[in-house]
C-alpha cells in the first residue's frame, strides 16, 4: 500500500519514538538560534510599544496612500497615517535618542526634518505649519505587565487542569511545547527584524492557544490508549507511539484546514491584493500553526513520555486506567442509546488491531 | 426514529435563523476598529493656568493616560488608541461617530463634589430692582458667573485683576455656606453658574432637574466639603425602582470622616449647612440633594440616586471608581484651547479590509474543496456546521459591538480566518474516530453512535482548556488582548455547541440513509472491502 493510502486509512506506522531524538536535536538547534536572535538582535518593537514622532499639518483632500508613497523613500512606508478634520496626522517610529532630543526641543534629527519637508511639500504648506512632537506608546508598560501577569496565571491554571484531567507529565509536556512554539515564532521576528505591533502579539497568543489545543487532543488519545499498558503489555513508549499514529491523520488534516486560509491571506491578501500589513502577520501565523501541530507530536509527546518513563509508577497507570474507564461508562449512560443496540459481546472501545 | 434526529437539526436551524433575523431586525452591525474605519479623536491639552511643570507635570499626564484608559476599558472592549504626545493626550476611539459620546467617554472634567445646600431658589432668576449684580450688559451676553471675582460682580467685592488667575483669593474665606460674599437676595437675581466658573472652593447656583430634564428649582450651593477623592470605589445597580450609584468611601480622615463631618453639620443645621440638605454634584449637575436624616454613616451605606438611566449610572460609577483626572485640561469644544475633538480616518483603510475579506473567502473555498475531497458528504456536513457557527459568531460580534463597543480590527479579521481551520478540527476528530471504528468492523450505523461520545470527550476537554485560558486573559488584561480572549472564548463555546447540536444529529441522519449504507465511499469512510482487506 502506498504511504498516502495508508495515511488515509490511519494505518501509518511511523516510528515516532525513533525520530524523537534527531528531531529534538533539530528543534533544540532552532530554539538556540531563536533565543540567540532574541538576545542579540532584540525585537523590532513598533511605534505602539516604543513611541515615536507625530506630525500634524493642516490639509484638505489628501489621500493617505499619497502620503505613504511620499514617505516610502525614507523607509517609513509603515507610518500610521490618518486624515480627517482638515488635518493630516502622521506617526512613525523614531529612535529613543531622537525622541529625547525632540522632547527637549533641541536641533532635530535629519530624519525628522526630512519628514517635515516632505509633509510640507505634499500638502503645499509652509514648513512652519507642520507641528512635530513625540508620540508616547499607546501600548504602555501597564498593559504589558497586565498581560504578563495574566499569562503566568494562565500557565499555572492550565498546568493544574492538565494534571487533574490527564497527568502531570503531560502538563509539563504541553507547556514545554507551547513555550517552544512561542520562542521560535518570536525568534523569527527577532532574526528577520519584523516589526512587532499589537496585532503581532495577538498572533503570538493565537499560536499559543492553537498549540495547546492541539497538544491536548493528542494527549487525550494517548490517555485513551493507556489501557494497552496492561491489556496488551505494551511499554509506555509503544502506547504513545500507537496513539500518535492514530491521531496522525487528524493532525495532518487539521493543519491543512488551518493553514490553507492563512496561506490564502499570505498569497491572495498580501501578495496579489497588496495589503502589506498582512504579510508579516500571516507569515508569523503560518509558521506558528505548522510548528504548533509539529510540536504536539514531536515535542510534547516525547517530553511527557520521557518524564513518565522516568518517574511514573505502575500503580498510577492502573489507577488512571480505571478512572478513564469510569468516565467513559458514565458518559455512555448519559447519551441516549440509538436504534441499533450494540452487541454486548463486542466490547465497545478497545481496538482489535493486534497486528503488531 | 427519524424524528429524533431531524428535530435537533431543524431546531438549531430555526434558532440560528431566528437569531440572525433578530440581529438584522435590531440593526446590530459590526463595529470596525480604528485601523479599518477610523473613529473619533479627542485631544486634551492641559489648561493654560496649570502650575505643574517638569516631572510633576509628566507624572500627572501619565496618570491621566492611565485613568482615561481605565475608563474606556471599563465601558467595554473597544480597542482605543491612547497616547501621550509631548504634553498632549490623544485619545482615539473606534467608530464613535458621535463626537459628543467620545467626549463623554473621555469624561475629562468629571469630579464628584459634595456641597451643602444654602438656599432653594425659584427656577428662573428673579430681577430684584436695583440689584447691582446684574450689570448693564451682562444679562445680554448670556449666562455669566456667580463668582464675586466675575466681571458682573460688584467691584468692591474683590480685586479687579484677571478673574481666572486668583479666584481663590477673591472669595471670602469660609466653610460650606458660611460667608458666601453675597446675600440670598442677591442670589435670587443671579444666573446659573456656567461650567467654567464651577470651582470647588466657590459657591455655585445650579438648577435641579425633574425626570424630564426641566429645571424646577435652583439651588444655591456652598463650598465643596469633600470630593470624589474620598471614595474608594463605586458601583451602579438597579435598586428599588431606579438605577442608583453606590459609592464606598475610604476609611479614615481622608474618607468617611470627611463625609460624616458634612453629614453631621447638615443634620444639626449648622450655619455651614443650614438647610440640612447635602447636594451631590457631578460635573456641574446636581445628581441629588438629599436631606440628611442621620448624623453618622457607615462608609458603604451611601446611595446616590438621581435621574439615572442605566448608561448614566454605570458611567458615573466608572468615573467615581477610576477617579478624576489629576490635571485640568482645556475644553475640547472650545476652539481657543489646545484641546479638540474631531473625526479621524482609518490607519489602514478599506483596501486592507477588502484584502482580508477576499483572502478569507478564498481560504474558505480552498478548505471546502479539501474537506469535500477528503470526507465527501461528511465534509459537506462539516462546512454546514462551519456556516452555522460562523453565523452565530457574526450575530455575537455585532451584538457585542452594540452593547460592549467591541470593534473588529484587522487582527480580528485574521483571527476569524484562522478560526475557520480550528473549528473544523472537532469535525476532523470525530470523522477520524468514525473511520477507525468502521475499519475495526463496525457498521456505519453503530459506529456513528459509538464514535461520537469518545470524540466529543476529546473535543470537550480541549475546548474547556481554551475556555479557561480565555476567561483568565479576559479578566486580567486590557485592550486588544482582551478582545482576543473574548473571541477565543466565543469560538470555543460555539464549536462545542455546533458539534453537539448540529454535527452529531446530521452525521446520525447520514448514517441512517440507505444511499450511504450501500455506497459508503460517499461518506468518505472506508468501504467494506478495504475493511476486510486487512
Amino acid at each position: 500500500m502506498t504511504l498516502l493510502k495508508r495515511m488515509y486509512r490511519n494505518e501509518t506506522e511511523v516510528p515516532f519514538s525513533k525520530l524523537w531524538k534527531s528531531i529534538t536535536l533539530c528543534s533544540l538547534a532552532v530554539l538556540i538560534l531563536s533565543v540567540g536572535g532574541i538576545a542579540f538582535r532584540g525585537l523590532n518593537l513598533g511605534l505602539e510599544f516604543e513611541g515615536g514622532g507625530a506630525w500634524e499639518v493642516p490639509a484638505e483632500n489628501i489621500e493617505a496612500e499619497e502620503v505613504r508613497d511620499a514617505l516610502r523613500p525614507l523607509g517609513l512606508a509603515d507610518a500610521r497615517i490618518q486624515t480627517g478634520g482638515g488635518v493630516l496626522r502622521v506617526r512613525t517610529e523614531l529612535s529613543k535618542v531622537t525622541q529625547t532630543a525632540l522632547d527637549s526641543g533641541e536641533e532635530s534629527d535629519p530624519i525628522v526634518a526630512q519628514v517635515t519637508t516632505i509633509l510640507a511639500q505634499i500638502t503645499g504648506q509652509e514648513e512652519t505649519a507642520v507641528s512635530v512632537s513625540t508620540a508616547g506608546p499607546s501600548w504602555g508598560e501597564e498593559i504589558t505587565n497586565k498581560a504578563i501577569n495574566a499569562l503566568i496565571v494562565f500557565f499555572i491554571v492550565i498546568a493544574l487542569y492538565i494534571t487533574i484531567r490527564l497527568r502531570w507529565e503531560m502538563a509539563v509536556g504541553a507547556l514545554v511545547a507551547v513555550a517552544h512554539d512561542i520562542v521560535i515564532t518570536v525568534g523569527i521576528y527577532a532574526i528577520f527584524q519584523f516589526e512587532v505591533t499589537p496585532p503581532t502579539v495577538i498572533a503570538f497568543l493565537t499560536i499559543m492557544g492553537y498549540s495547546l489545543y492541539d497538544t491536548l487532543v493528542v494527549f487525550d488519545k494517548v490517555r485513551d490508549n493507556e489501557h494497552l499498558l496492561s491489556n496488551a503489555k505494551l511499554s509506555y513508549t509503544e502506547v504513545v507511539e500507537k496513539a500518535l499514529n492514530q491521531v496522525f491523520m487528524r493532525s495532518v488534516n487539521t493543519s491543512i484546514t488551518s493553514i490553507l486560509p492563512v496561506v490564502s491571506v499570505l498569497v491572495v491578501g498580501s501578495g496579489i491584493m497588496g495589503a502589506v500589513t498582512l504579510r508579516e502577520f500571516a507569515l508569523a501565523l503560518l509558521i506558528g500553526l505548522i510548528i504548533g501541530t509539529f510540536s504536539s507530536l514531536f515535542i510534547a509527546a516525547p517530553c511527557a513520555t520521557v518524564l513518565r518513563n522516568k518517574f511514573g509508577d505502575e500503580d498510577s497507570d492502573k489507577r488512571s486506567y480505571r478512572l478513564s474507564e469510569a468516565v467513559r461508562r458514565r458518559k455512555k449512560s448519559s447519551i441516549p442509546t440509538a436504534s441499533t443496540p450494540s452487541n454486548p459481546a463486542i466490547p465497545p472501545r478497545p481496538r482489535k488491531n493486534k497486528r503488531r | 426514529m427519524k424524528r429524533q434526529v431531524l428535530f435537533p437539526i431543524i431546531g438549531i436551524l430555526v434558532i440560528v435563523g431566528g437569531l440572525l433575523a433578530w440581529s438584522i431586525a435590531a440593526g446590530n452591525s459590526v463595529l470596525l476598529g480604528l485601523d479599518l474605519e477610523g473613529g473619533a479623536e479627542v485631544v486634551l491639552e492641559p489648561a493654560e493656568d496649570i502650575e505643574l511643570t517638569g516631572t510633576a507635570l509628566d507624572e500627572a499626564l501619565d496618570r491621566s493616560v492611565e485613568i482615561i484608559r481605565n475608563r474606556v476599558d471599563g465601558l467595554g472592549v473597544a480597542e482605543p488608541d491612547i497616547t501621550r504626545q509631548s504634553n498632549r493626550i490623544v485619545v482615539q476611539l473606534p467608530g464613535v461617530e458621535d463626537q459628543q459620546r467620545a467626549l463623554e467617554v473621555v469624561g475629562q472634567t468629571a469630579e464628584l463634589r459634595f456641597r451643602p445646600v444654602c438656599a432653594i431658589l425659584p427656577p428662573v432668576p428673579i430681577e430684584v430692582d436695583g440689584n447691582p449684580t446684574s450689570g448693564n450688559d451682562g444679562e445680554n451676553e448670556g449666562p455669566v458667573g456667580l463668582l464675586p471675582s466675575d466681571e458682573d460682580a460688584p467691584p468692591e467685592e474683590g480685586p479687579q485683576s484677571d478673574a481666572n488667575e486668583d479666584n481663590n483669593a477673591a472669595t471670602p474665606i469660609g466653610i460650606g455656606c458660611e460667608n458666601l460674599g453675597f446675600t440670598q437676595n442677591d442670589a435670587l437675581g443671579m444666573p446659573n453658574t456656567v461650567a467654567d466658573d464651577d470651582i470647588a472652593e466657590n459657591p455655585v447656583i445650579l438648577p435641579l432637574l425633574d425626570s424630564e430634564g426641566n429645571p424646577y428649582q435652583r439651588l444655591l450651593l456652598g463650598r465643596t466639603m469633600l470630593t470624589g477623592a474620598a471614595l474608594e470605589t463605586a458601583d451602579a445597580s438597579f435598586a428599588g425602582l431606579e438605577w442608583s450609584v453606590f459609592p464606598t468611601f475610604r476609611s479614615g480622615e481622608e474618607g468617611i470622616d470627611l463625609f460624616n463631618a458634612a453629614a453631621n453639620a447638615c443634620y444639626n443645621r449648622q450655619p455651614i449647612c443650614q438647610v440640612g440638605q447635602l447636594a451631590i454634584v457631578l460635573d456641574g449637575v446636581i445628581e441629588s440633594a438629599p436631606t440628611v436624616n442621620t448624623p453618622y454613616f457607615e462608609r458603604d451605606q451611601i446611595v446616590i440616586s438621581g435621574n439615572f438611566d442605566q448608561t448614566r449610572a454605570e458611567d458615573t460609577a466608572l468615573v467615581l471608581r477610576y477617579g478624576s483626572l489629576p490635571l485640568e485640561f482645556g475644553d475640547p469644544t472650545d476652539p481657543t484651547s489646545g484641546s479638540r475633538v474631531r473625526l479621524v480616518s482609518a490607519t489602514l483603510g478599506q483596501d486592507a479590509l477588502d484584502a482580508g475579506v477576499v483572502a478569507g473567502l478564498v481560504g474558505l473555498a480552498l478548505v471546502a474543496l479539501y474537506m469535500f475531497a477528503y470526507y465527501k458528504l461528511l465534509g459537506v456536513a462539516a462546512m454546514l456546521s462551519l456556516a452555522i457557527s460562523g453565523t452565530m459568531l457574526w450575530v455575537m460580534i455585532s451584538w457585542l459591538s452594540e452593547t460592549r463597543s467591541y470593534a473588529l480590527t484587522l487582527a480580528g479579521v485574521v483571527g476569524l480566518i484562522v478560526s475557520i481551520g480550528t473549528s473544523l478540527d472537532s469535525n476532523v476528530v470525530y470523522f477520524e474516530h468514525l473511520k477507525e471504528d468502521i475499519r475495526n468492523g463496525r457498521t456505519l450505523r453503530s459506529a456513528v453512535d459509538q464514535a461520537f461520545p469518545v470524540a466529543f470527550k476529546t473535543i470537550f476537554w480541549a475546548n474547556l482548556a481554551s475556555l479557561i485560558g480565555a476567561a483568565i486573559l479576559y479578566w486580567l488584561t486590557v485592550g486588544s488582548v482582551r478582545g482576543f480572549a473574548l473571541m477565543l472564548g466565543l469560538a470555543s463555546i460555539l464549536d462545542l455547541l455546533a458539534t453537539y447540536f448540529f454535527i452529531r444529529p446530521v452525521v446520525k441522519f447520514l448514517g441512517m440513509q440507505k444511499l450511504l449504507q450501500n455506497r459508503p465511499w460517499l461518506s468518505g469512510l472506508p468501504t467494506e472491502e478495504t475493511a476486510e482487506q486487512k
